[in-house]
């Protein structure tokens, strides 16, 4: 019966989004059809604001000032279709509405939320005052002051944190083009079973990364996990690894960085590789025979004729990778992030989370939302900057 | 400069034979140029004698040297592609002096060279361009530039010409012509155009199937071709084809099929007594064929046929022709005036006829 009953929440959820879509399109079919009509635009006025504060009651989302906030709006609709729309391009307004106000939804009302709290004082001691008043108490700048001087967890700063990052950062998109560059090699070549290969090399992306990061971290458990039983096995028949100092170790909480760097390189690997094997390729074999008959050596095809063409698809594939790898939260707070977890292999967003919704220091993580995305909104800009200068010198 | 010879080139893509003993010898300072239709094979023999494709059997030799296993890059060849190959990530100069850089020569050599191939092919302008940046027919010349600066024993041609529009085929053709004569290299051209072997070659190697079937002079090919496939594939418009039978009458060969029926005097087709019931392709070009005029004593006697279609080409017309169910095609000054449909005679120039056995596909007249 359990079961049934989750069916039924769905099936509500479905039908909700399909009701909410059906509304939508017929109150904009409704201003396309007699947006010119006078008697249309005053009982718009009346109806729609009224309709819209039902519909919020229902939901309990009222507030005082609701109507008003919705009368305003529906005069700037008006406006817009009166004197911006005027009835055209019906079928592309309708069809993209849907699409708009999800993300709106969705992207646009949490980010200026997001900015709200950052300039306001949201915290375990405030948050009663924001239920009873839905105010809060101005604080400026100051949470953005302390992302830069206080600790988001309980002793490292924002300049480690930041520092331990780009150290993350950077080692794993080193690992992840450079296995992934060779493994694409590789897979280049005339071989036997490359599709097979191909196959079990993607899987590690093709798995959920949660599924795939609980089982590695099981693998680095320090008494039952396959890398220590390994190096205890090889131990065994090879004594002299002992005097070289290979030892089986405790790899989540004395080794927890390499572990996640270990676990997410393993994870990245494929991604690259198949983005760089699609640039390969496409490389027309008739540079390889140029190349061949100029007496280019393999290292130097590599060197002059591989990486200059793989560049247009590869440095996409290193933004995107640094981007994902800058805000890599499952891989750290799945091995390290539970109770009693260790903060040594925190990086910013790691930290970040743990300061919400462990500290509870909402406006304070707000704000350091807001640095950690200007970073790499900066990093992004200037990214595509430089690759659209490189692309206009060919 | 060097000479450059195939000794029974055998190439398999498994058990696909693509070339199946190919013998041919290109003497120092020739301008040879391969022909034959898509598939012949002539662009992998090309390639394996740069060394890009391996070679499953037989030898071959530049300038004496066996070079069965050397690198490319050993072999001291240049190479044009179809599709000119420019590295798109550097300049002109770059591309040009790319294998000379590799080779750790002296920078003021280089930059000589470079230059010197510029000149001749009025590069200057372009040197610091991106292939992206030039027209079809520049980075032709590029290619053929970064060829040049190599100072190559042979310079190997791969359709170099089949990627430009019509116009510009023609011009790059009479600048091929013009490097050559200024190069005086050994060339090894490959097309599947038959007018540009034509007018570039000095000798022409005809492959069908793997096999060559003809070598010989532009000329010779054009006036002599030995089997059916040249004599078809060589000339525009298309060889006039007639199959039928040879009898004996009165001492000569007659030729005859259901439509046509003329003597075939000896001076084309001698030892006729041996040729009594032969099954035999006449060819004719549409050149030979003369229509609505006199025919001198070299020509066949007059034969009535039909007008179907006439196209004019501005100085020539082509007019195609129906003597009873077999068709000819002749080309004649323009204008002809006639409408399509008249009746008209037509008359064959025996000197310029060609016999084949139609079994062997040969040529058995002289």
């Amino acid at each position: 019966m359990e079961i049934l009953k989750s069916i039924y929440e769905v099936a509500w959820f479905i039908l909700l989004i399909a009701g909410g879509v059906a509304v939508l399109e017929g109150y904009l079919y409704s201003h396309f059809k007699f947006y010119r009509k006078p008697l249309f635009e005053v009982s718009a006025l009346i109806v729609f604001p009224l309709l819209g504060l039902l519909a919020l009651k229902t939901f309990g989302l009222a507030a005082p000032g609701s109507y008003s906030w919705l009368a305003v709006s529906e005069v700037l609709i008006l406006l817009f279709f009166r004197f911006a729309v005027k009835g055209r391009h019906t079928v592309p307004f309708m069809l993209l509405a849907p699409a708009f106000v999800g993300l709106a939804l969705l992207l646009v009302y949490p980010f200026v939320f997001e900015v709200y709290l950052s300039f306001h004082d949201l915290k375990l001691t405030t948050i009663m005052m924001w239920k009873n008043t839905g105010t809060l108490p101005f604080a400026g700048i100051s949470q953005y002051v302390k992302v830069f001087t206080t600790s988001p967890l309980s002793e490292i700063t924002f300049w480690a944190l930041l520092g331990r990052t780009l150290v993350w950062t950077f080692s794993n998109v080193f690992f992840h083009v450079t296995g992934g560059f060779i493994l694409a090699l590789m897979l280049n070549n005339q071989i036997r079973f490359k599709g097979i290969y191909r196959t079990l090399l993607v899987i590690p992306w093709a798995m959920p990364q949660v599924v795939a990061v609980l089982a590695m971290r099981g693998e680095f458990h320090a008494t039952n996990g396959f890398v220590n039983i390994i190096i205890t096995k090889l131990l065994d028949t090879l004594p002299f690894l002992g005097s070289l100092g290979v030892a089986p170790v405790q790899w989540l909480s004395d080794y927890p960085l390499l572990t996640c760097t270990l676990i997410n390189v393993w994870l990245g690997i494929p991604f690259m590789m198949v983005v760089i094997l699609g640039g390969l390729q496409s490389i027309s074999s008739s540079y390889y025979d140029a190349a061949d008959i100029d007496g280019a050596s393999y290292l130097q095809k590599l060197r002059y004729i591989t990486l200059p063409l793989i560049r247009p698809v590869l440095m996409p594939a290193v933004t995107l990778g640094t981007v994902w790898t800058f805000n890599n939260i499952n891989v750290i707070y799945l091995v390290t992030g539970q109770a009693g977890g260790t903060e040594q292999a925190d990086i910013l967003v790691s930290a970040l989370y743990k300061a919400a919704f462990t500290y509870n220091r909402y406006s304070y993580s707000a704000a350091f939302a807001i640095v950690v995305f200007a970073m790499l909104f900066f990093f992004s800009v200037f990214y595509l900057k430089t690759f659209d200068a490189a692309k206009d010198e060919r | 400069m060097a000479t450059v010879q195939f000794k029974k080139i055998v190439k398999k893509f498994g058990d696909n034979l693509v070339l199946n003993g190919v013998d041919v010898e290109i003497k120092d300072h020739e301008f040879v140029v391969i022909v034959g239709p898509s598939g012949c094979g002539k662009t992998t023999l090309l390639r394996m004698l740069a060394g890009l494709e391996e070679i499953t059997d037989g030898e071959i030799f530049i300038d004496n040297l066996l070079v069965n296993e050397l690198h490319p890059s050993k072999r001291e060849i240049a190479m044009v592609f179809q599709d000119y190959a420019l590295y798109p990530h550097m300049t002109v100069e770059q591309n040009m002096n790319f294998a000379l850089r590799l080779r750790k020569m002296d920078k003021a050599e280089i930059a000589g060279r470079v230059k010197e191939a510029a000149n001749i092919l009025q590069l200057n302008k372009f040197l610091e361009r991106m292939p992206k940046q030039l027209s079809g027919g520049q980075r032709q010349r590029v290619a053929i530039g970064r060829a040049i600066v190599r100072k190559p024993k042979v310079f190997l041609f791969d359709e170099p010409l089949s990627n430009l529009d019509a116009k510009l085929r023609e011009e790059m053709r009479v600048e091929i012509a013009k490097l050559y004569q200024r190069l005086n290299a050994t060339i090894l051209y490959v097309t599947h155009d038959q007018v540009e072997a034509m007018t570039l070659a000095g000798r022409i190697v005809i492959m069908n199937h793997g096999i060559v079937q003809q070598v010989g002079s532009p000329i010779e090919v054009y006036r002599k071709p030995v089997n059916l496939f040249v004599a078809g594939f060589i000339g525009s418009p298309t060889m006039n084809f007639l199959s039928g039978r040879l009898k004996l009458e009165n001492g000569t060969a007659v030729f005859f099929n259901k439509f046509i029926t003329m003597p075939i005097p000896a001076f084309v087709l001698p030892q006729s007594e041996a040729q009594d019931g032969r099954e035999v392709v006449l060819g004719v070009r549409p050149d030979d064929v003369l229509v609505e005029r006199p025919g001198g004593e070299k020509c066949s006697g007059k034969i009535e046929g039909v007008l179907e279609v006439c196209e004019l080409l501005g100085h020539r017309e082509n007019l195609y022709l129906k003597v009873g169910g077999q068709r000819v095609l002749a080309t004649v000054e323009a204008f002809f005036n006639r409408s399509p449909g008249s009746a008209v005679s037509l008359c064959f120039n025996y000197q310029n006829m060609h016999v084949f056995d139609k079994a062997t596909e040969q040529r058995i007249s002289e």
